[in-house]
């Protein structure tokens, strides 16, 4: 179904805004990381990339 | 030496001085060995092979986080808080059924999540002090929250290393309800009669009352337990009748439950609960992000074959001895590491000897039990925590509900020929 590939696609937008978020708020490096490796994936996967 | 275990014990020796010398995350020493692994079969640094690691569990991802949003709306607004005093009242002139849905409360948001650590902080934190208060030593109640939360981890519906497991052979996950359901509530149920039961005599119910929030339930009513209601159709209505019910996945069905519980209990921001859902969820989601990538460059490499050759060399024997100890042994490091690294051979060793799916779903139970070794022992040292102790009298407390667990799990491995019946 056509309608829920985009609804996904906004969940991905959203938990993508909450994990960024979370990423600037907090200043410890390796949370960073860790929220910058869970990035990559659902970036590629918002721009269809993946 | 072959160049395959060569490989392997690169990338776990380098996995484990990142983590346990270095006091790395889980997830970077992961990445780091699984770099080292690639270097060592002469792969270079296979950038492609990384990624594709990346990708291999974002739908699990996606359950994980809808699910924790899901936990801390319910939580926010009230439902977990009106649950524990609707039960502590109802049933507190029997002890042991009392006891049972207390546990219940502490496994459930393990099961929406597959988090031991979510259980604890969440449910755990609540029903401690109930726990405490009927009289049941800090030692026991503790190994109490640390047991349930890891029977929460491995139930139905959100099983992560089930679903790493499932992932590692291409499996779906799907048809495991029925065996996790079979060996997590009799450990569960014997675990906390076990413990706590001899001390539920004559219990006082304004004392308990102290320390339950009883306002919630009355103020909101019934109404506060919508989203979870509303959780459980949507998730049997998909199973049962498919063809009727529109298919709208689990991380769908969470958010939408989610957004439901804004609305029917204490007023919350929303917002505000997502970051702090998501706060909790980004190491455990990192952590699969290293999972998946050690995984791909161990089946680049060979390395996993390796394993699947040397294990069906062992014999059946000490096969089970190996999954008995080294599985949950390996916990202490990572619990979703036994079982992407552990328990995706012996599953493919298994393969022939029952139901797969029965099979893969008790590994991923012993691989859940390794969340209670120390030093790591995620949900262990948390539950020590809430109860405000150290670890280890805690843990003295979980060693036999351990060894049911192991002996109950072997049983049904040994049988799950016979189990088919439940994955349909």
């Amino acid at each position: 179904m056509l309608f829920l590939k985009y609804v996904y696609l906004a969940i991905v937008a959203l938990l993508l805004a909450l994990i960024l978020t979370n990423m600037f708020k907090k200043d410890k490096f390796l949370y960073q990381l860790d929220a910058a490796l869970v990035i990559i994936p659902l970036i590629l996967r918002l721009l269809l990339i993946k | 030496m072959d160049i395959e275990l060569l490989v392997l014990l690169a990338m776990l020796g380098v996995f484990l001085i990142g983590n346990l010398l270095l006091k790395l995350p889980v997830s970077l020493s992961m990445i780091l060995g699984a770099v080292a692994g690639a270097l060592v079969a002469g792969e270079g640094v296979p950038i492609r092979h990384l990624f594709e690691g990346c990708f291999t569990y974002v739908d699990t991802i996606l359950i994980i986080s809808t699910a924790m949003l899901f936990m801390t709306a319910i939580q926010r607004s009230g439902a977990l808080e009106a649950l524990n005093a609707l039960i502590v009242t109802k049933f507190y002139k029997v002890p042991a059924l009392m006891l049972i849905l207390l546990m219940f409360i502490v496994m459930f948001p393990g099961m929406i999540t597959g988090s031991s650590t979510a259980a604890v902080l969440s449910a755990g934190a609540i029903v401690a002090p109930i726990l405490l208060k009927i009289g049941i030593p800090k030692a026991r109640a503790g190994a109490i929250l640390a047991v349930g939360a890891i029977m929460g981890m491995a139930a139905p519906p959100v099983n992560i290393p089930a679903m790493l497991i499932a992932g590692g052979v291409d499996m779906p996950y799907i048809g495991f309800e029925g065996p996790l359901f079979l060996i997590t509530i009799p450990c569960a149920i014997f675990t906390v009669l076990f413990l706590g039961l001899k001390y539920c005599k004559n219990l006082d119910i304004e004392e308990l009352k102290k320390d339950l929030d009883m306002e919630v339930g009355k103020k909101y009513g019934f109404k506060l337990y919508i989203p979870i209601l509303l959780l459980v159709v949507l998730l049997v209505l998909t199973r049962a009748v498919p063809k009727i019910m529109p298919q709208l996945g689990t991380p769908l069905i969470f958010l939408l439950c989610a957004v439901v519980a804004v609305f029917t209990g204490r007023r919350f921001n929303a917002w505000e609960g997502g970051l702090e859902a998501m706060d909790t969820t980004i190491p455990v989601l990192a952590k699969l992000m290293g999972v998946g990538m050690f995984i791909q460059i161990l089946t680049l490499t060979g390395a996993r074959g390796y394993i699947v050759v040397s294990c069906l060399g062992w014999g059946l024997v000490a096969l089970y001895i190996a999954i008995c100890t080294i599985m949950p042994g390996f916990g202490a490091v990572s619990s979703y590491g036994a079982a992407s690294v552990m328990g995706v051979p012996f599953l493919l060793v298994l393969l022939d000897t029952g139901d797969q799916i029965t099979i893969a779903a008790l590994l991923s139970f012993i691989c859940c039990l390794g969340d209670l070794m120390p030093p790591t022992a995620l949900a262990g040292n948390y539950a020590a925590q809430i109860v405000g102790l150290k670890y280890k009298p805690v843990l003295k407390h979980c060693v036999i509900p351990f060894l049911v667990c192991i002996a109950l799990a072997v049983i049904y491995l040994l049988n799950s020929k016979y189990m088919g019946f439940l994955t349909r």
